[in-house]
């Protein structure tokens, strides 16, 4: 230790004050209920009586074998998987052509981002209006001739899950063009007038040029978007509250409904552990396909 | 060159498009909730006189000025906790070395990456013990400290210069001196962005605030989701109800741009 330093056992002492707002909050409010959680996914607890017994593994072996679980994750994986390509592929586009020089950019670039800026639950109640008989979406897909259920867009099974699928992909395109656009700002300018000089074609550019420079952006994007389309629950319980017939029924609202409906917390919080794992796993392989996808062009 | 220009008016043309269709949903929300109530929808503003006193209905009619107010509190108070509270623990975590601060700063990382549901039964079980359901401690205090924001602050902190510091050493300045004085003032930049983004997220939350409140600390997003259940409430009501939790967000936008662009690009930069 030079001299000017506090001694140690001070300056950890300090240390450790600045950071306590934080140590309390994690240890009160984010270990402590996830350690609750933890526990509850191993007992069978009543919640009217308090009594509680141990159970070892039954829950997680309840959740596996339930139907309505593997239901509402295949209808989680329908909207993933069906959102997410959607939603990055129009946002690339997007953000491509606010990149370019065009009037008005800022105003256009504020104006996608409006649906996003806006809370969830009142995009999800507009669309709800939107989709409903009479709709302005409902008359319009009528009048363009697509087959429209007579009650309405959410009230039929076979078209509630995609409406809320079209109404995400709405919501969010604008955030992720933003995000990309974030991206393609940081590419040098004579770079881009280096390839335009020696001709190089608008696919060769976008190859050599601009897709190293949105990759690094994409990896993000395409993850926080999986993890949030995984947790789907705001616009099912506005819109749909998982019905019809259980049609739109996602993970976590299947879990939402074992612990606040059903009062089966060992239940609700195992499943929610077993969807955390599924999330945990595809967010490792997504890092590790990107990773390796450098490692080959390199 | 003449090539280039032309294309791009017709790339402005194409987005002008886009977007009226992009923002249809929002209009129709403007326009839903200033429309007769025995309208179905094809309300022509330019006819018909807009009827504001939907919105004075709500205030009268329905306990919505608790909701507003509730809403209000929670975000003012969540976004002055993380300011004063985040920029501390940023600091430490970019600036000082001591035991236990990998763990601290893998923890925020970590907290960022589990899933808010995971959370949802212990919470409610945990805030009931409290005796705090249904108050707006339920839904302030466990978020007063965001991890981005500490994230944000020690990415922040640790691009400037040392030397700035050891000046104010030499100077004689103590550490918290330094922090408050020298150090939190060239981050600025950074804790507007801080604020900007909480406040966004805050005032749009639903899940903790549905999950940990009845009707006492209802906030508004909580509020209308319940409005969709009550038969009495109307479209043009419910679009006037919306239309008010989605104003302020707009005003923070127009004056915060920047930072909330800012903040929703941090989370990429870093990694």
């Amino acid at each position: 230790m030079t001299t000017g330093h506090p001694p140690r056992g001070r300056h950890t002492a300090t240390s450790w004050l600045l950071v306590s707002p934080w140590a309390v909050i994690l240890a009160v409010f984010w270990l402590y209920p996830f350690a609750y959680a933890l526990g509850l996914s191993f007992v069978s607890y009543e919640i009217f009586s308090g009594s509680w017994r141990w159970v070892g593994f039954a829950n997680f072996a309840a959740v596996l074998a339930n139907v309505e679980f593997w239901q509402a994750l295949g209808h989680t994986v329908i909207f993933t998987v069906g959102t997410v390509p959607v939603t990055t592929t129009l946002a690339v586009l997007l953000a491509l052509a606010l990149n370019r020089r065009i009037w008005g950019r800022a105003l256009f670039r504020a104006g996608f981002f409006a649906p996003t800026l806006t809370a969830t639950v009142v995009m999800a109640l507009v669309f709800l209006h939107l989709y409903g008989q009479g709709g302005y979406l409902y008359s319009l897909a009528g009048w363009i001739g697509l087959p429209v259920p007579e009650q309405g867009f959410l009230l039929s099974e076979k078209t509630a899950l995609v409406s809320v699928m079209v109404m995400d992909v709405w919501i969010s395109v604008g955030y992720f063009a933003l995000l990309f656009l974030a991206g393609l700002q940081t590419i040098p300018a004579e770079l881009v007038d280096d390839a335009l000089i020696h001709g190089a074609s608008p696919w060769r550019r976008f190859r050599a040029i601009t897709w190293p420079y949105l990759r690094p952006m994409m990896l993000y994007a395409v993850v926080i978007n999986l993890i949030k389309s995984f947790q789907i629950f705001t616009e099912i319980f506005v819109m749909t509250q998982g019905g019809p017939l259980g049609a739109t029924t996602t993970a976590v609202y299947h879990i939402y409904v074992a612990g606040f409906e059903r009062f089966n917390l060992g239940y609700a919080s195992a499943a929610a552990f077993v969807l955390f794992a599924v999330i945990a796993i595809i967010s490792l392989v997504q890092f590790r396909l990107f990773a390796f996808g450098r490692g080959v062009e390199e | 060159m003449s090539d280039r220009t032309r294309r791009d008016t017709w790339t402005s043309v194409l987005l002008l498009f886009l977007l009226a269709g992009m923002l249809f949903p929002l209009v129709w929300m403007v326009v839903g909730s200033l429309s007769p109530r025995w309208d179905a929808g094809w309300f022509n503003p330019f006819v018909q006189p807009p009827v504001w006193a939907n919105y004075g209905d709500l205030f009268r009619v329905m306990p919505f000025g608790r909701y507003l107010i509730n809403s209000a509190l929670v975000a003012l108070l969540v976004t002055a906790g993380n300011v004063i509270f985040c920029f501390p623990v940023g600091y430490a975590l970019a600036r000082r070395r001591f035991a236990g601060r990998s763990f601290l700063f893998w923890a925020a990382a970590g907290v960022l990456m589990v899933p808010q549901y995971v959370l949802i039964v212990p919470m409610f079980a945990f805030i009931h013990q409290l005796g705090w359901y249904d108050t707006l401690w339920a839904i302030a205090i466990p978020f007063l400290v965001n991890p981005l924001g500490i994230l944000l602050v020690r990415s922040a902190v640790s691009v400037v210069p040392r030397e700035v510091e050891e000046a104010a050493i030499l100077d004689g300045a103590g550490p918290w001196r330094i922090i408050y004085r020298i150090v939190m003032p060239i981050c600025r930049p950074a804790l507007a962005v801080l604020a900007v983004q909480v406040f966004w997220l805050t005032w749009n939350a639903f899940l903790f605030p549905f999950i940990l409140t009845g009707d006492k600390a209802r906030t508004l997003p909580v509020a209308l989701a319940m409005f969709r259940g009550y038969q009495g409430v109307d479209r043009p009501h419910l679009f006037a109800a919306a239309m008010i939790a989605t104003i302020p967000v707009i005003i923070v936008f127009l004056f915060f741009q920047r930072q909330i662009v800012a903040g929703i690009t941090a989370g990429a930069v870093k990694r």
